[in-house]
């Protein structure tokens, strides 16, 4: 097991899948904090306003975000994400996660350079683990 | 004056055979030329009789006879088309009469064979070819028309005069002949025409027209020139041919293929949507069910049995939803009717007056420009009930919802506008999103996004199309197009 990650990060509509994520970070101890927005407007709005305010607040070490939506889905996330991404001053590591098993939507994921995988729910617990240990050790 | 000899080798000439006619006696004798015609025969009944037998088409023995017993008693001239049976065997068509008896010669009459064969045949065969050509234009709607660019003057044939709707005495104006083009074809109309007078270059298009009473319709038009001796041009002719039927029929045929290629696409979605939504709540049981084997107490495990309660009454109320979609769909079997606005209307209201009323939503109709349509009446019920909610469930935070809801007539398309006074929407951001299904823009705990898929789904499974216009704030509109 390598390093905790300090800041996880969960964009998803899904309250009861977001609900079963946490518990599983907290029952494998996989990260001492954890950010929750339940849409892509409220995580973008988050971050633009650290960057505004120069903020202390830190960034996460990785993010795990839904597609499908209310007000702003992963894809426009995604887009505006872009523009401000490089502005921080860290490795964000970003996941896409859904349950769409529809190959565009996995293509259209890979054509972003900040997409690291896309993964389809529901992700194993062993792979919740890998995922963090190796981000662990990135980030390290 | 000619001799008998140097007649009859005139006459031979002319292929003009004749009968001399002993008035008295009735007795025939056949000039040689006759004789000759027919082949020289041997008979020994007289030469009336055999001719009538023997040389004279049936169809024409009744006549003859008729008019050769008046002719021999009452001296009565005639003439008749008949066909002989000649020397080949073949029958030919000749012109029967009798010389006028210029010298009150009561004892002889002479009656002549003039050979019309040939022009007989000419004559029917221009016959046949006009029918054809008139068969032709008539079933394929095919009008003759002739410009002349020297005088200036054009000349349509009945047909084209009954393509263009106008009537058989209408003379078309030589300077105005365009507005019988829909304006939109003018450039191609006017290329065409000056390229085939300049350089006789001859074109076949297919133009939309207008009538006299300015209704559009299609035709497939050719143009070729026309040129004297010298070799100038000096009109162009051509034929229009009637194709609104087919060419409507074409365009109806590629409305619904587009139509069934986005519905396609639509259900394509639909199904990757469907398999999406129901995998999010397995995808979540598989995670319950992982973290129960992790589970060390009893404890940790029973703290896990809400989650699995709220899991499947989501997945019901997706079952449920995805089951609503395919129901409405299949409403699809059943009739257009002419339906009233206002009692589709009415019932709408009926049946949401609870929502209206919590609301204090304000309807407003006008109906009188369009009082009814033919439609399927769940269709429009169900539209109006999607628009209606939808502008009270996103209506402003600071005004009561004000929804005006007007149809109309608008170049012979009939629309239905739903506009309310509510939060509005950004259609950069959202407009190509609207209609999708689950597809929500506002923290709606009702949102569910399927109202304006189901929408969009009806009207133009009945062959319409829906748009929006809005602006934040202000308020959003609807138009339906049927």
């Amino acid at each position: 097991m390598g390093q905790k990650v300090e800041l996880a990060c969960i964009i998803d509509d899904d309250k009861i899948y977001v609900n079963l994520v946490k518990k599983i970070i907290e029952i494998k101890k996989l990260s001492n904090n954890l950010l929750i927005f339940k849409n892509g407007k409220e995580a973008l709005d988050h971050f633009k306003l650290i960057l505004e305010n120069a903020s202390e607040e830190i960034l996460p070490d990785i993010i795990f975000l839904d597609i499908n939506m209310p007000i702003m889905d992963g894809w426009e996330f995604l887009n505006e994400f872009i523009k401000i991404k490089n502005i921080f001053d860290k490795k964000i590591t970003l996941y896409v996660v859904s349950s769409s098993i529809d190959p565009r939507d996995l293509e259209r994921a890979k054509s972003f350079n900040l997409v690291t995988d896309y993964l389809i729910k529901p992700i194993e617990l062993k792979k919740f683990e890998k995922i963090f240990d190796r981000n662990g050790h990135a980030a390290a | 004056m000619l001799n008998d000899l140097q007649l009859n080798s005139i006459l031979e000439d002319f292929d003009i055979a004749y009968w001399k006619i002993n008035l008295l006696s009735k007795e025939v004798t056949w000039s040689e030329h006759f004789n000759t015609l027919v082949g020289n025969p041997e008979f020994s009944e007289s030469h009336f009789e055999f001719f009538l037998k023997e040389i004279l088409h049936q169809d024409y023995r009744y006549d003859f006879r008729v008019y050769f017993d008046k002719l021999t008693e009452e001296n009565e001239a005639f003439s008749i088309e008949l066909k002989l049976k000649l020397s080949n065997g073949k029958y030919r068509w000749f012109e029967c009469r009798n010389l006028k008896n210029k010298e009150n010669n009561k004892e002889t009459a002479v009656l002549l064979f003039v050979n019309i064969h040939q022009s007989k045949r000419d004559q029917y065969t221009i016959e046949e070819n006009f029918f054809y050509y008139r068969e032709t234009a008539q079933m394929t709607n095919t009008g003759g028309w002739y410009i002349d660019t020297v005088n200036k003057n054009i000349y349509w044939d009945n047909v084209t005069k009954k393509i263009i709707d106008c009537p058989l005495d209408y003379q078309p104006p030589y300077e105005e002949h365009y507005k019988f083009y829909a304006p939109e074809e003018h450039p191609t109309v006017t290329s065409a025409f000056e390229k085939c007078e300049k350089y006789g270059i001859p074109f076949k298009v297919e133009l939309k027209m207008q009538n006299l009473y300015h209704k559009d319709f299609w035709v497939r038009a050719t143009g070729k020139p026309v040129y004297n001796e010298e070799q100038d041009i000096i009109g162009i002719r051509g034929v229009f041919q009637d194709i609104n039927e087919q060419k409507n029929n074409e365009l109806n045929l590629q409305n619904s293929l587009d139509i069934i290629a986005t519905q396609n696409s639509r259900l394509f979605n639909f199904a990757h949507i469907v398999s999406h939504n129901l995998r999010s709540h397995s995808s979540n049981l598989c995670l319950i069910v992982e973290l129960l084997k992790e589970a060390k107490t009893d404890a940790d495990k029973i703290e896990l049995i809400p989650n699995v309660a709220d899991i499947s009454e989501n997945l019901d109320s997706a079952i449920n939803q995805l089951n609503e979609i395919v129901n409405r769909q299949s409403l699809l079997r059943k009739e257009r009717r002419i339906v009233s606005f206002k009692k589709a209307l009415s019932g709408v209201m009926a049946s949401t007056s609870s929502l209206i009323n919590r609301e204090n939503a304000k309807i407003v109709a006008e109906f009188h420009k369009l009082k009814e349509i033919s439609y399927i009446p769940e269709y429009l019920e169900s539209i109006l009930l999607n628009l209606i909610t939808n502008a009270i469930k996103y209506k402003h935070p600071g005004r009561k919802p004000v929804i005006f809801i007007q149809t109309y007539i608008k170049n012979e398309t009939s629309f239905l506008e739903v506009s309310d006074n509510g939060l509005g929407i950004d259609l950069d951001q959202y407009g190509d999103k609207m209609f999708g299904m689950y597809k929500t823009f506002h923290e709606n705990l009702d949102s569910r996004g399927i109202g304006l898929f189901i929408t969009k789904n009806q009207v133009e499974t009945l062959g319409g199309s829906i748009s929006v216009t809005s602006t934040v704030d202000v308020g959003t509109t609807f138009k339906i197009k049927f």
